[in-house]
């Protein structure tokens, strides 16, 4: 343990701040700060009035009022924001999803909910792939991390809605099911996907089948 | 005592509570929208009405086709009245047209601009780089018609009036365009009409009526209560002797008839000569003398203070019977803050009453009218008593006892509902109120300079160099307009000191309340007493040389009045700054997709 020291508590001096009279008489200080409240008061109220406001994205680093007023103005997200999940359709109308559970496996939130069911006796692709009879997103539970996009290998569930969840009232309105999911569309507005798909009986499809291939 | 007495007491007592509360409201949202355009932000505006369009359109159509109608029949009727007076009707409408063309000229080229036109006439403004040079083009068309009027002589106008003429025409045609400008420009689908977030602050006070009124458990529920009720009461009753108007001279012919009587009633001055609408500059009304005051009373500003004090013990009762020591600290320090203060703000004025001679508030504003305003003759008074009043408001820089950072909210803790919002509505009538009496003390209360009972008197010293005669009615109405606005000027520059100044600590308070405002006060009572019997004993030159620098400082806040509102409109129609142009993903991004747009971007 430490002596205590002889000199007793020595301290490193500090300069006492410097009070001319000026800052004393404290009126001449009021002055000078309402000049730069009263600055920023004119500017902005003059903005706000004549709506020469800078553009709270294009401008949005200026002085003065950047604020977005949602929901009258909206940020745009970027070109690969990861919004609300979408079923990609195929030309016909129906899911691209084959109920792989790719992506229910993939999801670390385990979010995605698919019962798988076969085609019915006759159909092309009966015992070449499944189709989801249910196919359920919980978008509370949700992380929107995209590891579904990633894992997806038809292309069949993507996030590029650009919508981000809406305040619902209850949890139950965030349990998005198969029909909702199809209906919505990606950012230019289509249902599909750029990728082709190659059905079974199609030229270019590569024939691959549980009968003839490996 | 009659009738008539009680109708204008009557009427005077809503006037001034209708002023009072609705400012309060106002401030309310004036505080919160101004703190947010100092802080650049957009502040609460959320609060919308929507109303249809075509409701909009119909109403701009109407009130420019009513004001135009209104315009040409003063017009028409002017043509018969005798020579000064035709002219000068004439005169004003020509102004009025001319204030119309450059206001609607700014108007069409700011759409012209937003529009991008490059032909015609839209084009030919749009390519007016700055719209100052309109506004100056028409300044200088108004000083040019008000020179030709005063070159014309009153009674043989020839080309200046038959000007007149055509400038009349001229400003009933613009005030029909005016309203089919609004009808073309007010969209045709539903329009949000905000009140520049006023409408926020109405459904505040609304929520707050039906919010819970919550009393702490161990609370004395019959004080907990009263508390609000008294800190409320005085903020309503200061104001009966605050002076918001000239005494109104005003006729009544008492033939038993009350109504009939009344619609009869004549102001003006009836004297031998026969009825005039002008009274004389000096003395009071023949009869019917209505002082626009709810209470005139003769011990005047000391009502004021006597019931100023009372309001403490509404703040004190609530820290007690809070049952919460956060309440109790903070009714403690509003009560020494007050009594502290009280004594300073006292002292701080007693300058002021030696040199107006009165402690009659009315007395202050006649003095000030006919020498000069209360901020020349006791400045140093003036911030005194400022920071006193502030200081008695709790408000920043001295809200110790409300000091959210160390004791919550202080003394109204442990209120909600409508009794928070009584004590919230209390504190902004109390600012309300102390604008007034420091205009009614340093800023010449209801007077403007050079108007005065009989009209406009232009004078430095001895010499007129111009007087227009006005009628009665329209100097009070003046005069109340100018006592309101006034009012508000000066809360809306306290506002300002809220959001300047940060708080003091609570010893400091203490220090400043009784080591410098105390002693400052005795010693400006001292020095202005001195003064005083120095200009007694001074004799009639030093008054005359005294009249003359009153006069100039009359001169001097009319020079400042107007500068303020030509500079005012001229830094309005400033070019806008140009913005900075930033490059970030979303800016990227949204520039791809055709820049901001106000629908929906988010896609």
């Amino acid at each position: 343990m430490a002596q205590p020291s002889d000199k007793g508590i020595v301290g490193k001096p500090v300069p006492r701040p410097k009070r001319p009279p000026g800052t004393q008489a404290f009126v001449p200080e009021i002055l000078k700060g309402m000049k730069v409240t009263m600055e920023h008061f004119f500017r902005n109220a003059k903005e706000v009035a004549l709506a020469q406001r800078p553009d709270p994205v294009l401008e949005s680093l200026d002085e003065g009022i950047t604020t977005v007023s949602y929901p009258e103005q909206k940020r745009p997200y970027p070109e690969r924001f990861r919004g609300l999940h979408r079923l990609t359709l195929r030309e016909d109308g129906s899911p691209r999803c084959v109920a792989c559970l790719c992506c229910s496996t993939a999801c670390p939130a385990q979010c995605i909910h698919i019962v798988a069911a076969e085609y019915p006796e006759g159909d092309a692709r009966r015992g070449y792939e499944r189709f989801p009879d249910q196919f359920v997103i919980d978008e509370l539970r949700c992380i929107f991390c995209g590891f579904c996009v990633e894992a997806c290998p038809c292309d069949a569930i993507r996030m590029d809605t650009g919508q981000h969840a809406a305040p619902y009232d209850s949890r139950d309105q965030f349990i998005y099911k198969k029909d909702l999911l199809m209906a919505a569309t990606g950012r230019d507005g289509s249902r599909e996907t750029e990728n082709p798909r190659h059905e079974p009986g199609d030229p270019t499809h590569p024939g691959v089948d549980r009968e003839q291939g490996h | 005592m009659d009738g008539y007495f009680f109708l204008f007491t009557g009427l005077k007592i809503l006037v001034v509570v209708l002023f009072v509360v609705n400012t309060a409201a106002i401030l309310t949202w004036g505080e919160r929208r101004q703190s947010a355009m100092i802080q650049d932000r957009v502040g609460p505006n959320r609060a919308v009405i929507y109303l249809p369009g075509w409701l909009l359109k119909l109403l701009s159509l109407a009130v420019g086709f009513a004001l135009a109608a209104a315009a040409a029949q003063y017009a028409w009727l002017a043509r018969k009245r005798p020579d000064p007076v035709r002219i000068d009707a004439w005169f004003g409408l020509t102004e009025l047209g001319i204030l119309l063309a450059w206001v609607g000229l700014v108007v069409l080229r700011r759409q012209a601009r937003r529009k991008g036109e490059a032909h015609g006439i839209g084009g030919a403004l749009a390519r007016i780089g700055d719209a100052r040079t309109i506004f100056y083009g028409g300044l200088a068309t108004h000083v040019v018609v008000a020179l030709a009027r005063a070159l014309a002589g009153d009674s043989e106008a020839g080309a200046v009036g038959g000007l007149f003429q055509v400038g009349s025409a001229v400003a009933v045609l613009l005030l029909a365009a005016a309203g089919v400008l609004g009808f073309s420009r007010v969209p045709s689908g539903k329009v949000g009409v905000r009140l520049g977030g006023m409408l926020h602050a109405l459904a505040d006070g609304a929520k707050m009526a039906f919010k819970e009124d919550f009393v702490p458990a161990n609370a004395d529920r019959m004080l907990h209560a009263l508390g609000p009720i008294i800190a409320l009461f005085p903020a309503f009753v200061v104001f009966a002797v605050v002076p918001f108007g000239d005494t109104l001279c005003i006729h009544v012919n008492h033939t038993g008839h009350f109504f009939t009587d009344l619609f009869m009633a004549r102001i003006g001055e009836i004297s031998n000569a026969g009825y005039s609408p002008v009274v004389p500059r000096y003395g009071i009304c023949a009869e019917g003398a209505v002082p626009l005051q709810v209470a005139n009373l003769n011990v005047g500003i000391l009502y004021v203070f006597a019931i100023t004090g009372t309001g403490i013990i509404g703040a004190a009762i609530a820290g007690w019977s809070s049952d919460n020591k956060f309440s109790l600290l903070g009714g403690l320090r509003a009560s020494s803050q007050m009594v502290s203060y009280e004594v300073a703000m006292g002292l701080s004025l007693v300058g002021a009453f030696m040199t107006y001679n009165s402690v009659r508030l009315d007395d202050m504003v006649r003095w000030q009218s006919e020498h000069a305003w209360g901020i020349f003759v006791q400045p140093f008074a003036f911030v005194l008593f400022l920071a006193a009043s502030i200081a008695e408001n709790k408000r920043v820089p001295f809200d110790a006892p409300e000091g959210e950072s160390e004791i919550v909210a202080g003394y109204y803790l442990e209120y909600s509902g409508m009794k928070f919002g009584m004590f919230m509505l209390g504190e902004y009538m109390e600012l309300a109120i102390s604008s007034a009496i420091l205009v009614t003390i340093f800023f010449g209360g209801y007077a403007l300079p050079f108007l005065h009972r009989d009209g406009i008197t232009f004078a430095i010293g001895e010499t007129v160099y111009y007087h227009l005669k006005m009628a009665h009615v329209a100097v009070i109405l003046l005069g109340v307009a100018a006592f309101f606005a006034k009012t508000w000027l000066v809360c809306w520059a306290q506002l300002f000191i809220r959001w300047t100044v940060p708080r003091f600590r609570y010893d400091q308070i203490m220090k400043l309340g009784w080591r410098f405002l105390l002693p400052s006060a005795l010693v400006n009572m001292l020095v202005t007493a001195m003064i005083l019997l120095g200009i007694g004993q001074g004799g009639p030159s030093l008054s005359a040389v005294l009249d003359v620098l009153g006069d100039l400082t009359q001169a001097l806040v009319l020079l400042a009045g107007i500068a303020g509102i030509l500079g005012f409109i001229s830094a309005l129609l400033a070019p806008p700054r140009e913005h900075k142009r930033v490059v970030s993903s979303s800016a990227t991004f949204a520039d791809a997709q055709g820049g901001t747009k106000a629908t929906p971007m988010q896609a």
